[in-house]
């Protein structure tokens, strides 16, 4: 069998993936689409214990309601239901998600509308055919259509996702600022210790915040980024900004956050630019 | 307290078991063999079997498992109360979270206690909470009663009740939800793996066997074969040169499926050089004269020719160029004028007639009969 061959055989496989998928989802017959998507509430948050684990999240109590069967159900979190609650407060909306008929398989998540088609397996494998054309014709063809073929995509992206990304940035920082910061406090420090394949440990320190906003309300939040000698944080009193619509959003580093703007948008250049230098560079070579 | 009634967990000696294992043992016994004789015989679909055969049974096991996956998935885990009979660390030190032994009394509101024994990870920050004698919150399938998990975060309703409870131990033994291997499943998985290996090496072992004995002496099966270099030859003015020939027995022919590619192997793998000059194949004789030492005449490399359609090829020219009925042929590649020629020549009782072909095998030129 030859390189084409391959290449049919490729396309063939994952064309037929893509195509069972996408008629499923038109369907409505995909996983996701079949699945159970309700608001949920925190009606309880609990101060996570000093040293314990920081993979399940902020301790929360949740409630929902079935709306098939107008059935209540109070359930709490940990690394086993779905997505890690970071920032929590009494009255906090949150996705939860689970199979039809089976609210006690549910799953928390921050995006009720993500993925709501099950569209990823069908367009990932897409994506495969397009990465097997690209290989053949840089085999086959010549290999600067490697330059084009990878080229070209990262360069749309980087167009499409940059002026997004830059006003993103912008209204963070105005939505950080908005308003005068509060105190806080690090109540908590959680440790994970692992170990890698070489029998090396590592560990990780998470420090968990607790502030109270303007309107009264009292926040509790892992404080992961922009936190100096993190393992050494508990007790300490920090200052923050948060933004009003939603207190998740916050930093201690306001200052950091102004540095990391021009840096955000070069890197987002120099992205742009690698596309189009790939590009140029292979259309050039051919 | 009485000891529970429900059902003791699955041993894995069952004939399930054993089916499941003596499969197990086949598809990854053949797959590897499959694998390593694909590689020594350089056979393709052999080797391609042994990677896609493990994958297509994986494919199979993990379809044939999904209706037990969702009628486990459907059923509403049961919450109880639970003593912890005893709490031992077995594992897990280097990390935050370690192994634990626990021994529990569970006490569902609608059945009687049961004793189980099972291991879980714990948080070391978390391990005070877990006291022989406290009482703690579990979880388990209906219909699974071993398979005993902690709730780390029980919901309000249930700490409270877990704060209030005083629970009795019931007597054992304890179910354990680790059944351990029966030692009948990996004897019928190793046999199973032994029987499949062996059942690939003996369906491939001609062609094994022709690999590995290409110096014995030649038998009616096997092409004889017989090599001659030029210091043994009665021609003097070749002496640095080589050459190799192979005849068939009886009822044999160079047509037949890879006996030509086969032949060359054996005949290339006697000679330090594969350069050769010409190579000329009749219906039951193949020569090969390779270049002398430092000349510069053009040569090919005997193995790179398309063997394949060599078949097709004579085919061809005994059937379309109107030779009459066919006595003969011979099939002569060298690359004399600069680009490598296969010439088909064949004679027949309306006269000779050839075609040519390219390096690929691709016919260029016809002379029919006259």
């Amino acid at each position: 069998m030859g390189l084409q061959g391959y290449l049919v055989l490729w396309c063939g496989v994952f064309g037929t993936v893509a195509l069972i998928g996408y008629t499923r989802s038109l369907a409505g017959m995909t996983k996701a689409q079949r699945a159970v998507r309700v608001m949920g509430r925190i009606e309880q948050v609990r101060e996570p214990r000093h040293g314990s684990s920081g993979m399940d999240g902020i301790p929360v109590v949740v409630s929902f309601q079935d709306p098939s069967s107008g059935a209540e159900f109070t359930v709490t979190n940990d690394r086993d239901h779905g997505e890690m609650i970071t920032a929590a407060w009494t009255g906090r909306q949150i996705g939860v998600r689970y199979p039809r008929g089976r609210p006690h398989a549910y799953r928390f998540v921050s995006d009720l509308t993500a993925g709501r088609r099950g569209l990823g397996w069908p367009n990932f494998a897409v994506f495969l055919i397009y990465v097997g054309l690209v290989v053949f014709a840089a085999i086959d063809w010549a290999w600067p259509w490697a330059l084009i073929g990878f080229g070209g995509p990262w360069t749309v992206n980087s167009v499409w996702y940059l002026p997004q990304s830059v006003r993103a940035v912008s209204r963070r920082i105005d939505a950080l600022t908005a308003q005068p910061p509060v105190q806080a406090r690090v109540i908590a420090v959680l440790t994970d210790t692992d170990t890698d394949s070489e029998g090396g440990t590592y560990t990780s320190h998470t420090p968990v915040i607790a502030f109270t906003t303007h309107e009264g309300t009292p926040v509790t939040a892992y404080c992961t980024d922009d936190l100096p000698d993190p393992a050494n944080a508990y007790g300490r009193n920090i200052t923050i900004h948060y933004t009003p619509d939603d207190p998740a959003v916050f930093t201690p580093d306001i200052a950091a956050e102004h540095r990391s703007r021009p840096l955000d948008l070069v890197l987002g250049i120099v992205l742009l630019l690698l596309g189009v230098a790939a590009v140029v560079v292979g259309a050039v070579l051919l | 307290m009485t000891i529970t009634t429900g059902a003791p967990p699955p041993t894995h000696n069952t004939p399930v078991a054993l089916a499941r294992g003596f499969l197990t043992g086949g598809v990854v016994g053949a797959s590897l063999a499959a694998l390593v004789v694909g590689g020594i015989i350089e056979s393709v679909p052999l080797f391609v079997t042994g990677l896609v055969l493990p994958a297509v049974y994986g494919l199979l096991f993990f379809l044939a498992g999904v209706p037990r996956r969702v009628r486990e998935a459907a059923l509403v885990p049961c919450t109880a109360l639970a003593r912890v009979e005893s709490v031992e660390a077995v594992g897990g030190e280097a990390t935050s979270d370690v192994a634990v032994r626990f021994d529990l009394t569970v006490a569902p509101d609608d059945a009687p206690a049961y004793r189980v024994a099972f291991t879980q990870d714990i948080n070391l920050a978390d391990l005070p909470d877990y006291r022989p004698g406290g009482v703690v919150v579990v979880q388990y399938p209906p219909d699974r009663p071993w398979r005993v998990r902690i709730v780390k975060r029980p919901t309000p309703q249930w700490e409270e009740r877990a704060a209030g409870a005083q629970l009795d131990s019931a007597p054992g033994p304890a179910m354990v939800s680790e059944t351990p291997e029966g030692c009948a499943v990996g004897f019928v998985t190793l046999l199973a793996l032994l029987l499949a290996a062996a059942g690939v090496v003996l369906l491939f072992r001609a062609d094994l066997f022709d690999e590995g004995t290409s110096g014995l002496p030649p038998s009616s099966v096997q092409p004889s074969v017989s090599s001659s270099s030029s210091s043994s030859s009665s021609s003097t003015t070749v002496v640095s040169s080589a050459s190799g020939t192979v005849a068939l027995g009886p009822n044999q022919s160079f047509l037949d499926k890879d006996a030509l590619r086969r032949a060359v192997r054996t005949l290339t793998k006697g000679t330090d050089t594969r350069a050769a000059l010409t190579v000329v194949v009749q219906e039951r004789l193949l020569s090969i004269v390779y270049a002398p030492t430092g000349s510069n005449a053009p040569t090919f490399d005997p193995e790179s020719l398309p063997y394949d359609r060599f078949p097709a090829l004579v085919k061809e020219a005994r059937s379309s160029l109107g030779v009459g009925s066919p006595q003969t042929w011979q099939v002569t590649v060298e690359r004399l004028t600069g680009s490598l020629t296969i010439r088909v020549g064949v004679t027949g009782s309306d006269g000779a007639a050839s075609l040519e072909a390219d390096g690929d095998g691709k016919v260029v030129r016809r002379t029919p009969a006259h």
